[in-house]
C-alpha cells in the first residue's frame, strides 16, 4: 500500500505485469514462427518433388529459406530452371 | 461405466503439478468416487511423498505394465482417505522404459477400476510427457502468473490440441497483493494470452509447503486456501460446472482498506 501511495505522489511507473503480459504475447508470437529444420527438409523434399514433374531444375542450386522480420515471416524458395519437361503427364 | 483419465501436466516443473494432482484426487475421492493418482516420473518420483505413502510402496507402475505384479498389488490405499490409491513411479528406471502403447493398454485398465484417473506428468515435452498423455481422455493444465510458465503452458497446449485434447486451466500460486498491485499477471491475462478455458484459480499458500512436511492432503487441512480452491476445482470436474470460480482476494487489513477508500492500490 504504501508503494501504492508512493506512486500516486511520484507519478505512476508502468506496472511490471503490462510489460510482463507483452513480452509474453511477443514471445508466443516467436515461438510459433520457429521451424524446424527436419520440417523444413521435407518441405524442400516435397516442393522439389513436385516442381521436377514440371521441369527440369538445378536441385544442387535451390534455396529454401524463412525471411523473418518484426511483423511477417516469408518463405521464399529459389530454384534455376534448366527447361520444362515435355511430356505429358499421364491421369 | 467406464472411467475417465486426466493428465495434469505444465510443461514447466515446480507450478504445482503434484500438489494440484494430490489435491483434486483427494477431494474426488472424498466425495466418493473411486480415485487413482498415478506418478508419472518414471526415475524422480514425488507423489508418494506429497500423499506422505511413501513408506508402503512394494510395487510401482513399471512393474505393472512388465506383468511382475497385479495392478491391485501396486495401487496404494490410502488409509485416511477412502477410495483413494496411488500408483507410484518406480524411481531406478529412466523414462524410456515404458512406451505410450504400455500406457494406452494400463489405461485401459484403470479405467474399469476407478471411476477417475489422474496423471501426474513429468515436467517437460519428451518421452515422459509423451507417456503421461498416451491414455488421457482430457488434460488439466497448470500454470503460475509468471511469463516462463505461461510461455511452457502455451507449447503444451499446443501439443494437446494436437492430440485432440481441449484442456482446462488452473493458475496456481496467485499472490493478490501483487496482482492488486499490477506487478503480477492476473488470471485475465493468463487466459486472454493462452485462450482456454480456465477451470480454477487457486492461492498462493504456505500450508502446501505444510501439507507436504506432513504428508498430509492438503485438502485435508481445513483453513488451507488453496486446499479449498483444489476442493472447488474438484466439484467443478465432478459435474458441478456451475460452481463460479472465486479470484482469491486480497486480504483486508484495515490500513489496505483505508488505502481503498482513498483509492490507492
Amino acid at each position: 500500500m504504501l508503494d501504492g501511495i508512493i506512486k500516486k505522489l511520484f507519478g505512476n511507473k508502468k506496472n511490471s505485469s503490462a510489460t510482463a503480459k507483452n513480452r509474453l504475447k511477443f514471445a508466443l508470437i516467436y515461438d510459433k514462427l520457429e521451424i524446424s529444420d527436419e520440417i523444413l527438409k521435407n518441405l524442400q523434399h516435397d516442393i522439389v518433388e513436385v516442381i521436377s514433374r514440371y521441369f527440369e531444375i538445378d536441385k544442387d542450386a535451390l534455396q529454401l529459406n524463412i525471411n523473418k522480420s518484426r511483423d511477417l515471416s516469408a518463405l521464399t524458395f529459389n530454384t534455376p530452371i534448366l527447361s520444362a519437361k515435355e511430356k505429358k503427364r499421364t491421369s | 461405466m467406464e472411467g475417465k483419465i486426466f493428465v495434469i501436466t505444465s510443461g514447466k516443473g515446480g507450478v504445482g503439478k503434484t500438489t494440484a494432482t494430490s489435491s483434486i484426487g483427494a477431494a474426488l475421492a472424498m466425495a466418493g468416487k473411486r480415485v487413482a493418482v498415478v506418478d508419472m516420473d518414471i526415475g524422480l518420483r514425488n507423489l508418494d511423498v506429497v500423499m506422505g505413502l511413501e513408506n508402503r510402496i512394494v510395487f510401482n507402475i513399471v512393474d505393472v505394465v512388465q506383468g511382475k505384479c497385479k495392478l491391485s498389488q501396486a495401487a496404494i490405499k490410502d488409509r485416511r482417505i477412502n477410495n483413494l490409491f496411488l500408483i507410484p513411479a518406480s524411481q531406478s528406471d529412466n523414462k524410456d522404459i515404458l512406451k505410450p502403447e504400455d500406457m494406452v493398454s494400463l489405461g485401459k485398465r484403470l479405467k474399469k477400476e476407478f471411476d477417475i484417473v489422474f496423471m501426474d506428468c513429468p515436467a517437460g515435452i519428451e518421452r515422459g510427457f509423451e507417456n503421461a498423455v498416451a491414455a488421457a481422455d482430457e488434460a488439466l493444465v497448470i500454470c503460475t502468473p509468471e511469463v516462463s510458465s505461461v510461455r511452457d503452458a502455451d507449447r503444451i497446449i499446443g501439443l494437446l490440441y494436437a492430440r485432440s485434447i481441449t484442456p482446462q486451466l488452473i493458475v496456481n500460486r496467485i499472490n493478490p497483493a501483487m496482482t492488486a498491485k499490477g506487478d503480477m499477471l492476473s488470471h485475465e491475462d493468463v487466459t486472454d494470452v493462452l485462450s482456454i478455458d480456465l477451470l480454477g484459480l487457486v492461492e498462493a499458500d504456505d500450508n502446501v509447503i505444510v501439507a507436504s512436511n506432513l504428508g498430509k492432503p492438503l485438502v485435508m487441512i481445513d483453513d488451507s486456501k488453496a486446499g479449498q480452491a483444489f476442493k472447488r476445482i474438484a466439484m467443478r470436474l465432478d459435474g458441478h460446472v456451475d460452481l463460479p470460480i472465486q479470484v482469491p482476494q486480497n486480504g483486508s487489513s484495515l490500513w489496505r482498506k483505508i488505502g481503498n477508500k482513498l483509492g490507492f492500490k
